[in-house]
């Protein structure tokens, strides 16, 4: 009884370092962000109309098909929601993935080596983007807001948000094989950007696509998973053991992720240093 | 002349030192156009005006016609004014604009080149109903829309690049603003812009946004009479010149409050 307290303690404190180290790093990308004020407004005033431009397409799209391949106007709507939900918070949560290349082929990734704290928690989250809190709140709005114009029942919304964790595990898997890669490689932006490509497929839902396409979105880069079951699991088409395979496969990638990071670690060179 | 045939040589070289870059540009541009298809081959375009044929058409020529405009190395501009580089080419024996030029046409002679091969592969394994246009007036108005498309899209580049002469950090962006978000969903290269509604529709061909792309596809398909056709042309050639003159204006008094910061 005494070591399990012993245990949880210790897994406390590690949770209020790492903690503090994100609100410590977030703290200094806002700083940096705020020398940029300029740029802030822009991206910021960037972002949203991309989204607006987004919505209205397909606002104007669907209302005059009556829908996309089966699923409704207001569902299709919906699709487009979650995938807006998801990458945002991805971006915001991972942006120090787009910087990567830099560290690595500088060879400052030693520094974050020698430093008493996870490399990986480093290379990932080390730099949440924070105008993204800016745009996050609305979105989460516009996605509550679909999502009850298809009257979910509990059990659905309970689904959904569950889904929607899982969709980030997911995503934060992606940006880890990303990092790994970027180690052997040194071809990090590219591979975020073809990723982002990639993971935009999801605006729509994923039955639109055809095979082979369709398997790749399915299994290779799990867009579906992301983005297209977390929505029909709201609207109710997605069963419990549909679910448990989502969240299964969710931790699977993610389990091989960690082993990628892993193996692409020992292979760093360090040879700009 | 021969200094800019030599900076065409020389681009035309730095293109394929970079060669996982190119490649990897190009697999995004199909990515993109890949996300057109199957949504337009999932829904039924006559609701818009379309036929099966016409959209599928309207999805190949995005891939071409974006090789041939958007495709630009003049995107580092604005790099060069805030870090204060412009000033290795300023003292260069050399006209700034048409040094851009020739670095441009082999990167659009490249990515052309690649578009073509990708329109036949993609060809081959979605085999779409295809238009094809076989009027020759038709097809040489085309060829005058790619034109001024082209000088539209160079002028905007130009003046994004501009901002930084007064606001240094400000370059990249102002490229975002203006190439990621305006061109990209206002030219048609999203989505063809007759899906809004019609007084939306006519207000945005007030900008010059739509003639980079839904124009010259317009042209191509020949969907609207020739009178709009001509008209179209007219408002896009006047966008061109305005632009152009506008950008130069720009320019120069940006050169005037240059300072090569950093240098």
């Amino acid at each position: 009884m005494k070591l399990s307290v012993g245990k949880n303690n210790i897994n406390k404190s590690i949770l209020n370092f790492y903690a503090r180290a994100w609100l410590l790093m977030a703290k200094n990308s806002m700083l940096s962000w705020l020398n940029k004020k300029e740029s802030v407004i822009i991206f910021v005033f960037g972002k949203v109309v991309r989204y607006f431009f987004y919505f209205s397409f397909l606002y104007f799209l669907v209302t005059k098909t009556n829908g996309i391949l089966g699923f409704s106007a207001n569902q299709a709507l919906f699709f487009t929601a979650t995938y807006a939900l998801v990458d945002t918070i991805s971006q915001f949560l991972f942006r120090s993935v787009y910087t990567f290349k830099q560290l690595v082929i500088t060879g400052d990734f030693d520094l974050v080596l020698l430093k008493p704290i996870n490399p990986l928690f480093r290379s990932i989250a080390g730099g949440p983007d924070l105008m993204d809190l800016i745009t996050i709140p609305p979105i989460i709005l516009v996605a509550i807001y679909f999502g009850s114009l298809l009257d979910p029942s509990l059990l659905g919304v309970i689904y959904y948000m569950a889904l929607i964790l899982n969709a980030l595990l997911v995503s934060m898997s992606i940006h880890i094989f990303v990092v790994s890669l970027g180690v052997i490689t040194f071809t990090v932006d590219h591979l975020i950007m073809i990723f982002r490509d990639f993971s935009s497929m999801g605006r729509f839902p994923i039955d639109i696509y055809k095979q082979p396409l369709k398997g790749f979105l399915t299994f290779i880069i799990p867009v579906g998973l992301m983005f297209s079951i977390p929505s029909k699991a709201l609207m109710g088409i997605v069963s419990p053991a549909g679910m448990v395979f989502s969240i299964l496969a969710g931790l699977t990638f993610f389990t091989l992720s960690l082993k990628f990071w892993q193996f692409a670690l020992k292979r760093y060179t360090s040879a700009s240093s | 002349m021969d200094k800019y045939f030599s900076v065409f040589k020389i681009s035309l070289a730095q293109e394929f030192v970079y060669k996982l870059n190119f490649i990897m540009w190009r697999l995004r541009n199909i990515i993109q156009i890949l996300v057109f298809f199957f949504l337009w081959n999932s829904i039924d375009p006559t609701y818009f005006g379309y036929t099966q044929s016409s959209i599928m058409s309207y999805v190949f020529l995005l891939i071409l016609i974006r090789s041939i405009v958007l495709s630009t190395k003049s995107t580092d501009v604005s790099g060069f004014v805030s870090s204060g580089d412009l000033s290795n080419y300023l003292l260069k024996p050399v006209g700034f604009f048409k040094y851009l030029l020739s670095r441009d046409i082999p990167t659009k002679i490249i990515n052309i080149t690649f578009s073509l091969f990708e329109i036949s592969v993609l060809y081959l394994i979605l085999k779409p109903n295809l238009f094809i246009q076989t009027d020759l007036f038709q097809i040489l108005l085309f060829i005058l829309s790619l034109i001024i498309a082209g000088f539209i899209y160079f002028s905007i580049i130009m003046l994004s690049n501009s901002a930084p002469f007064w606001v240094p950090d400000i370059g990249w962006g102002v490229q975002f603003l203006v190439t990621i978000i305006f061109v990209e969903f206002l030219s048609g290269a999203f989505f063809p812009l007759d899906v809004f509604p019609k007084p939306l529709f006519e207000f945005l061909k007030l900008t010059p946004f739509p003639y980079l792309i839904f124009v010259p596809i317009q042209t191509y398909l020949g969907g609207v009479s020739t009178v709009e056709t001509f008209k179209n042309i007219i408002i896009g050639g006047l966008w061109a010149i305005i632009l152009w003159i506008v950008m130069n204006k720009v320019w120069k008094k940006g050169l005037k409050v240059y300072e090569a910061v950093g240098r």
